[in-house]
Parts: C-alpha cells; sequence; structure tokens
C-alpha cells in the first residue's frame, strides 16, 4: 500500500532512534580515542580533539605491519579458495554419478563440523611442519577450511547455470580445462563476487587460530595484533581505542564502498 | 544418432549447435558424460586442502579424546571413555555446557526477534530505509574482537554506560556489568545481539522482498489489520528465512569463541566459561590435550545433534 | 451492494507534473456493472486501487453507499478485489483461500465453511478446495480468486484486469461467466482493463479513460455510435475508426466528388484555425465502388481475410483540396474483388462521418 500516513512518519522516527541506539557505541569509540590521555570523564560530549593517540597506536601495536599481513593472508587464501572449489563445484554439478554425489556430501560434511575437534591435531601438525609463525601456515588454513562453504556455493550455482555453452565450446573442441578456464568461469563471476565476499570477511575477521599460530610472533594479523596490544595498555582507552579504530577501519571503508554487493553476498548466499 | 564428435566443423547441425537452439533436443547423451568422466580430477586440489586441514585432523581429533594424547609424545594409549567420565565430574565443564547452552539459546531468540523487527522496519515505507540497512548491518562486518574491546569498555566500572545511567538520574541502576557474575553472561549475550541483529536483519529483508506486494494488499482488502497480515499471511512465506537465521544463530551460538575470550576471558572465576573457551583453556594453558579434544568432540556431536533436529522441525514449518 | 462515488478525486505521484488521476468525477449505480478502460498509464489501475484503499487520495472524495470512504482503511470498507496476478496465498490451500476474509471478519467456522463451500460450488471449483494454488492451472487460479470475492457477498466487486492472464479462448469464455455471474448476484462492480473488446461486451456502462481524464462515461453503444472526442473515437472499436486531417470550405467538406452538406453551427465551432476538422469514419462507413463513379482512389496495401468480415488497409494517394492524404480502413464484402497493389475506388457514406474539431478533440455534433 502506498500510504505514506502519520503511522509511517511515527515507524521512521522509532526506526531511526533504534539506529542512532545502535550506532552509539561507535559513536563513543572514534569520540574517545580522539581525546588527549586522562580525559575520559565525558563520553558523549564532544572535548578538545588530538590525533596523538592515532600516531602513538599505529607504531606501538605495529599495525602497519598488521594490516599488510592481514591482507597477504586474505588475498591469498581468498584466491586459492576461488580456484579450487570452483573446479572442484564443476564435476560435483555436472555429473550424476554416484561419486559425484558422494563427493559432494563429503564436502557437505564440514559445514556441519565445528572446527574445535580437528583444532589441536592441525595445530600439532603446522607445529610439526614449522608453519607456526608463519603467514603461510595461516594461508594453508583458510584454504583448507573455506573450501566446503564455497563449494556448496558454486555447485548450486553451477547447477542452474545452462550447460549450452559448455557443450558448444567441446563441439568447438577445447578440452575441459580450457573449457571451463575460458567459458565457464567467467560465468561465475555472480557467484565468485558472493564467495569473496563473504570469505574475505571471515578471514579479515578470524581470531582463534591467528591468535593459536601466531601470537607472540612478528607476524601478526589485525586481530591478533589488537589482542596483543590491548593486553599490554589496558586502562589506557584512548590509546586503545585509536588502535581499535584503525584496525577496524579498512574493513568498514570496503564496507561502505560495496555496500550493496556486500550485503546482497550475505542474503543471497546464505538463502540456499 | 551420430555422435556429435564425428560431424564435421560445417555441418548445419554443428552451426545450429552453436547457436544453442537445437542443442537442448540433443541434450545429454553423448556431450555430457564424456565431460564428466574426464573432469573427474578437477575435485583433487579441493579435496586434498579440505582433507589435510579438516577431516584428516576431525578423525584424528576424534581418536585423540579416547587416549592419553599430551600433544607431544608419539606414544599413545588408549583410555576408553575416561575423558569423558572426567568431563562429567568438572565443574567447570559442567558449567560451560550450561552456559554455551544458555548463550546460545538467548542469542537465537533475541537476535532474531529484534532482526525480525527491524527488518520489518525497513521494509516499510519509511524514506530512510537505505540509510538504516547500511547502518544496521555495519557492525555485522566489523572484527569481533574490536567490538569486544569496545563494549568491554563501555562494560567497565566507569565506563561509557554507567556513566550514562548516572548522567540521566538512573545511577541507581549501575552494576558491575562483565564483573558481577550473574550478570555477565548477558552482557556477553547483549553484545553478540548488538553486532549481529543486523545481519538476522538483512536474511529477513531478502524473504520480505520476495512476497509480492499483490498479497499483502489482497489481505489487506480481505479484512486483517497489521498483525494478522502479518502472522498469517507474511510469516508463513518467509519461512525459509527463518529457518537459515535459526540455523545460524543456534550454531554460531554453539561455537562462540571470539567475544567471550576478550570480553571475560571465560570468569569472573568461571562465571562465563563456554566450550570454546574452555577447550582452548584446557589445552594452551593446562596442557591437557586429550581432554579437550574430548570436549571438542562433545561439542561436535552437540552441533550435529541441534542441527540435525531443529532442521528438520524448521522444514516443517515451512510447509505448514 | 451500494452506489459508488468519485468526486474530483485527484492522485499525483511523487514529484510528477501531470496527476495519475485528475479530478475524476464518476457515478456507478447500485448494481451496475461498470468497466474502465483506457490504455497502460492512463490512471485506470490507480482509480480503482483509490477505491480499495491501497493508493491514498490527494484530494476529493470518494463514497461508498453514503459513506465516505476517503480515508476508511481497505479492511473496513466492505470491498473484495480479484487482482490481476490473483494474489492467491500461496501457502493456503484453495478452501483457506477463499475463507480467509471469513475467518478476519470472526464469522464462525462452520458458516465459513458453508459459503465456501457454495462459492465453490457455483465456480466448480469443489474439487479444488483441499489443493494449493501452485498446483492449478491459470484458469483455476482465476476462479478461485473470483471465489474469494464472491464468499464475502460484500458492497462492491474491484476486478484488476482479472483476464488478462489467460490465454485467449479462455478469455472469451471466462469474459461470459463472468459477466453472468454479475447479473446473477447484483453486485456492483468495477471492472478495469485494458482490452476494448471486454468492456464493450461486458460493461452496463463504459468509462473510457486517458492520461488521468475521464474522457467519456456512457453505454457501449452510444461510445461506439457517438464518440465525445477523437480519443474515444480512436480507441473504441476494433478496426478503430478512421481519421484523418481535412478542413471545411464554404458549402460544407468536400470528399472528391461530393460535399458533405454541414451546419452552420457546427461550422461555427469549427471556426478556428480556417476550418481545419478531423474527420472520422468506420470501416464499414466505406464501400467500394467502380472506377468511374465519384469517390476516392487508394492502393491496396493488406488484405485481412477474417472469415465473416474481409478488411482493406490502404492509402489514398491523390489528395484533393478538402481531404488530406491518409491510410484508410475498410470493410469490403466477402467476394470482393481486392487484392495487394490494387487500386480501388472507395466512397465515404456521408450520413457515418463524425466531425471533431482540429484543436480541441471534441465532437461537432
Amino acid at each position: 500500500m502506498n500510504r505514506y500516513t502519520w503511522r509511517t512518519f511515527g515507524l521512521e522516527l522509532v526506526m531511526i532512534a533504534t539506529a542512532v541506539v545502535f550506532v552509539f557505541p561507535l559513536y563513543v569509540l572514534v569520540n574517545l580515542s580522539l581525546r588527549p590521555q586522562g580525559q575520559l570523564v565525558d563520553p558523549l560530549g564532544v572535548h578538545s580533539l588530538t590525533l596523538a593517540n592515532y600516531s602513538d597506536a599505529w607504531h606501538q601495536a605495529g599495525l602497519g605491519r598488521a594490516i599488510f599481513n592481514s591482507v597477504v593472508v586474505t588475498v591469498a587464501s581468498v584466491a586459492i579458495v576461488v580456484v579450487v572449489s570452483s573446479l572442484a563445484a564443476y564435476p560435483l554439478a555436472r555429473s550424476t554419478a554416484r561419486w559425484s554425489r558422494w563427493m559432494f556430501a563429503t564436502f557437505m560434511l564440514g559445514l556441519l563440523l565445528p572446527f574445535q575437534l580437528a583444532l589441536l591435531p592441525l595445530y600439532t601438525t603446522m607445529r610439526d611442519l614449522h608453519l607456526l609463525g608463519s603467514l603461510w601456515g595461516l594461508v594453508l588454513f583458510y584454504s583448507g577450511l573455506q573450501v566446503p562453504f564455497s563449494v556448496f556455493l558454486y555447485t548450486a550455482f553451477l547447477r542452474a547455470l545452462p550447460r549450452d555453452y559448455e557443450e558448444a565450446a567441446l563441439l568447438d573442441g577445447c578440452s575441459p580445462l580450457q573449457s571451463f578456464r575460458r567459458i565457464v568461469f567467467p560465468l561465475l563471476r555472480p557467484i565468485t563476487g558472493t564467495v569473496v565476499i563473504l570469505n574475505a570477511i571471515f578471514v579479515w575477521n578470524d581470531f582463534l587460530t591467528p591468535l593459536l599460530y601466531l601470537s607472540g610472533s612478528d607476524r601478526q594479523t589485525i586481530p591478533v595484533a589488537i589482542f596483543t596490544f590491548v593486553g599490554q595498555y589496558t586502562s589506557n582507552w584512548q590509546l586503545v581505542f585509536a588502535a581499535l579504530v584503525m584496525g577496524v577501519a579498512p574493513i568498514l571503508l570496503v564496507y561502505f564502498a560495496m555496500q550493496k554487493q556486500i550485503i546482497r553476498g550475505f542474503a543471497g548466499g546464505l538463502k540456499g | 544418432m551420430r555422435a556429435l564428435a564425428d560431424l564435421s566443423i560445417d555441418a548445419p547441425e554443428r552451426q545450429a549447435i552453436r547457436s544453442g537452439g537445437v542443442l537442448r533436443a540433443l541434450r545429454v547423451r553423448t556431450a555430457l558424460p564424456a565431460a564428466a568422466a574426464s573432469t573427474w580430477w578437477f575435485v583433487l586440489p579441493a579435496l586434498a586442502l579440505y582433507a589435510f586441514i579438516v577431516l584428516v585432523p576431525t578423525v584424528r581429533g576424534s581418536y585423540y579424546s579416547f587416549t592419553n594424547w599430551d600433544g607431544l609424545n608419539p606414544v599413545l594409549h588408549f583410555v576408553g571413555w575416561d575423558n569423558f567420565t572426567a568431563i562429567v565430574h568438572d565443574e567447570a565443564a559442567r558449567g560451560a555446557i550450561k552456559h554455551t547452552v544458555l548463550i546460545a539459546v538467548a542469542i537465537t531468540i533475541i537476535q532474531n526477534a529484534i532482526g525480525l523487527l527491524l527488518a520489518l522496519g525497513v521494509h516499510s515505507q519509511i524514506k530512510s530505509k537505505y540509510v538504516l540497512r547500511v547502518a544496521l548491518f555495519a557492525p555485522a562486518v566489523m572484527t569481533p574482537v574490536v567490538i569486544a574491546y569496545l563494549w568491554q569498555y563501555l562494560y567497565t566500572p566507569d565506563g561509557a554506560i554507567n556513566r550514562g545511567l548516572g548522567a540521566v538520574g538512573l545511577g541507581s541502576l549501575e552494576q558491575g556489568w562483565l564483573g558481577d557474575p550473574s550478570l555477565a553472561l548477558w552482557c556477553i549475550v547483549a553484545v553478540i545481539v548488538w553486532q549481529f541483529a543486523g545481519y538476522s536483519m538483512v536474511i529477513f529483508l531478502a524473504g520480505l522482498q520476495g512476497i509480492p506486494p499483490e498479497i499483502t494488499d489482497a489481505a489487506a482488502v480481505d479484512g486483517a489489520g497489521a498483525f494478522r497480515r502479518f502472522w498469517y499471511v507474511t510469516r508463513p512465506m518467509i519461512a525459509p528465512a527463518i529457518t537459515v537465521n535459526l540455523m545460524l544463530s543456534i550454531i554460531g551460538g554453539l561455537k562462540l569463541f571470539d567475544q567471550v575470550w576478550v570480553l571475560t576471558g571465560g570468569g569472573p572465576g568461571y562465571a562465563t566459561e563456554t566450550l570454546s573457551t574452555l577447550i582452548y583453556r584446557d589445552a594452551f594453558q593446562f596442557g591437557e590435550f586429550a581432554y579437550s579434544t574430548a570436549l571438542a568432540l562433545l561439542l561436535t556431536v552437540f552441533v550435529a545433534v541441534v542441527s540435525g533436529a531443529q532442521y528438520r522441525l524448521l522444514r516443517r514449518q515451512e510447509y505448514a | 451492494m451500494a452506489s459508488v462515488r468519485y468526486h474530483e478525486v485527484v492522485r499525483v505521484f511523487g514529484r510528477d507534473q501531470r496527476p495519475a488521476v485528475d479530478s475524476l468525477t464518476l457515478e456507478v449505480a447500485d448494481g451496475e456493472f461498470l468497466v474502465l478502460v483506457g490504455p497502460s498509464g492512463c490512471g485506470k489501475s490507480t482509480t480503482l486501487r483509490m477505491l480499495a484503499g491501497l493508493e491514498r487520495v490527494d484530494s476529493g472524495s470518494i463514497w461508498i453507499g453514503s459513506r465516505d470512504v476517503t480515508r476508511v482503511s481497505p479492511k473496513d470498507r466492505d470491498i473484495a478485489m480479484v487482482f490481476q496476478n490473483y494474489a492467491l496465498y500461496p501457502h493456503m490451500s484453495v478452501e483457506q483461500n477463499m475463507g480467509f476474509a471469513l475467518k478476519m471478519g470472526g464469522t464462525p467456522r462452520r458458516e465459513t465453511k458453508v459459503r465456501v463451500g457454495e462459492a465453490a460450488h457455483l465456480l466448480a471449483l469443489e474439487e479444488f478446495l483441499g489443493r494449493k494454488p501452485g498446483s492449478l492451472s491459470g484458469g483455476q487460479r482465476q476462479r478461485v480468486a473470483m471465489g474469494r470475492a464472491i464468499v464475502r457477498r460484500p458492497q462492491v466487486f474491484l476486478m484488476d484486469e482479472p483476464l488478462s492472464n489467460l490465454d485467449a479462448k479462455l478469455r472469451v469464455q471466462t469474459r461470459t461467466e463472468i459477466a453472468a455471474l454479475q447479473r446473477r448476484l447484483g453486485t456492483t462492480t468495477i471492472y478495469v482493463t485494458h482490452d476494448q473488446v471486454e468492456a464493450m461486451t461486458m460493461g452496463d456502462r463504459v468509462a473510457v479513460m486517458n492520461e488521468g481524464r475521464l474522457q467519456q462515461v456512457d453505454t457501449p453503444k452510444v461510445l461506439y455510435t457517438r464518440p465525445a472526442n477523437v480519443f474515444v473515437a480512436g480507441f473504441i472499436g476494433s478496426p478503430s475508426m478512421n481519421l484523418q486531417a481535412a478542413r471545411l470550405v464554404d458549402d460544407g467538406l468536400w470528399l472528391d466528388g461530393y460535399r458533405v452538406p454541414v451546419g452552420r453551427d457546427t461550422r461555427a465551432a469549427a471556426a478556428d484555425r480556417d476550418g481545419a476538422v478531423v474527420v472520422g469514419y468506420r470501416p464499414e462507413a466505406v464501400e467500394l465502388v467502380a472506377e468511374d463513379e465519384p469517390g476516392l482512389t487508394a492502393v491496396v496495401e493488406a488484405v485481412e481475410e477474417l472469415g465473416s468480415d474481409v478488411f482493406v488497409y490502404g492509402a489514398f494517394d491523390a489528395t484533393s483540396e478538402t481531404v488530406h492524404a491518409a491510410d484508410v480502413v475498410a470493410r469490403v464484402p466477402v467476394d470482393a474483388p481486392v487484392a495487394r497493389g490494387k487500386r480501388v475506388r472507395l466512397r465515404i457514406k456521408p450520413e457515418a462521418i463524425h466531425l471533431f474539431s482540429a484543436s480541441t478533440g471534441e465532437s461537432l455534433g
């Protein structure tokens, strides 16, 4: 119904008020990060502003390096996941043979299993392979961990894709791999977008495994760097907040730049 | 029928095929099984990674939980159910199970209720719907560690919450929040709900947007007011979104680690210890690898049972 | 059952210049079947939805019976609506769909069952009562939508292009069923369509709309024989009326060889821009004559054989002083000697000519 009545206006006010309440903690975060030391008194009002906390936190928390590490891990693992999952999804979606269905079920098992059970054995394996403290151990980890979900998304999408293009490519003399690379994969662009977004956000924000693998080392991702930093500076909230703001700024910037796709990716990818 | 591959490149059938039209009639028989048969190896890279990172360690973990594994010594002794009986007698473990379930259930109910209300509000005719959607979803993409520290501050005895209450004259409501054993768990629940209500909202919104407006119009003409329209028409039609949301919240809630570890570390005392934090603590602070793995197996079984039961229940409501 | 009245109703969307519905005043008598017809975007659906309460009324008022319902919410207007896409509740069975409004109104379950049963019987839906809409064909779904409206015994039925999603044959069949049903039930009905054939065959009266304004409301016969303006003239009737620009001269309208006498008041009314008028005549007002008789020559471009009628599409190839070049559609007898490319001689029956002002489009009598 297209009635913008007084009731609608009332609802609008309520929703805006709710949003303000929601966003309020973030306001406090930014506000206090700009306060000089020792002035925690009024979290709501705006007092003297300074950027000193930011430069201090940047250096002391090693945020520059942490961002770099997070970027490396995220980009590398997402790239690997995209390639191997889309490849794997192809025979799973196209073949109706029994092995294909069993294989798909095997991958789906990973969606159910909480990671905690594999946590310790994998940790010891990584330790024995001297991969702890190295970013590549993490990349390897995420590449394997994200496979089930990504395979699921790709398979669902591929199943709905018409086969005409692949068949034409086959007749034109492409080998299956070439056909996949040149024809099928480009057609997967919409779902690849979703896979990239969902995986990147997860990897970027993940805490437990990097904590296990990287803490104490000089190669920390952002969540771990923040954890270590705050552990050292607990009551200096302004400094901590500056670190928090900088730690979350990259992903928030990406979010605001691409919110439509991101929101669509979450809603669509998880409806299956 | 001649094999497609036998056709010369200029054959008119091939032209037709290339244009896609005839293809559906000629369909699957020759082309696809050949393709599928020769592409089986496509799954290998993914399978290898997945097996190495998830499958093999999981199997090993399940096995170790029945041994005296300490993470170092390759020599193991099978101890049967000992680890599990220890869990039953371990007060910390029993508490952790209770807290885990409580958190998961509380989050599922509260977060989805709020998410649904938000979605209904945003799905209406108001003008700020796009801005609202972006703002309310933003916390869901932020790093949980960051959010946990932020809220830790807010909850401190002279943090923003208590100061705010004092400022509006509600100073009597000030609490120890995270330091109060009876409140700490709910404080954690509040943080999670705050962060992910927007997430639930987005999924509900997708469901709501799939309802043709004509149907709610018809219900209005049929005499249903706002609430009855929602209950009899909207709710059944967003059943899949409800299923997805409930499943995600329960499973996420059971596995929760980051926020709990940062906000309280399981404290005060063991008041907010969950299975995930206990698993971490028992392994890396106390070195009890086998016991910790047994806890992990327990958690896995939990999740499997709850997911299965909930899934079956929810699937039925989709056809109600 | 009640009458319906629109009084100077206006609806403007957003910042549009032109209102979607512009000062509409229309009365529908109790028990009447009124059809709202017009091209896409003319405002007919908006008009219907305002009566349902699904669309805001910017100014003016709407009355059902003696009640001003302009600000009343849809659920309290006691109307039933059949939507273009039926809007059946996909998760409810046919019986639940039809009984939903009664349930909302608090009707006891036993009575609901009885009334749903009656409506189902009337529409031959009894065997489908337990099924869900998804498993029904388009025609069956359409009947369920009708049944949902009938069951309520409302004061007014609203129908928004209910036949547009049916195939042609089913459309014709359902058309007569709906008309018969309405006569039997006697409920005031407002029916929206873009198909003027439907309008002409079903309505007691037809209201033609264009660009938000009501052009003419009359019985089908009057609309056909005495269109009030150029738009109605061209819209009603299939194939459409031939409309050409022309000019009046001293003693009438010259149509190449004979003149049409034109009354003095008509001349006065058309006295703008040196006698420019629009001439209208229907295909059946044109006849084939021999080469040497007075008339107009046309080149045949296409011939449509429809079994009982034959329509010839052509173009006049010479302009006389008073009739300008134009396309023409003529209805000719079945055995007439016409073929593509042939030149034929046509005569327009002077008594069947309509005249319209070239500037306002209004009929000049």
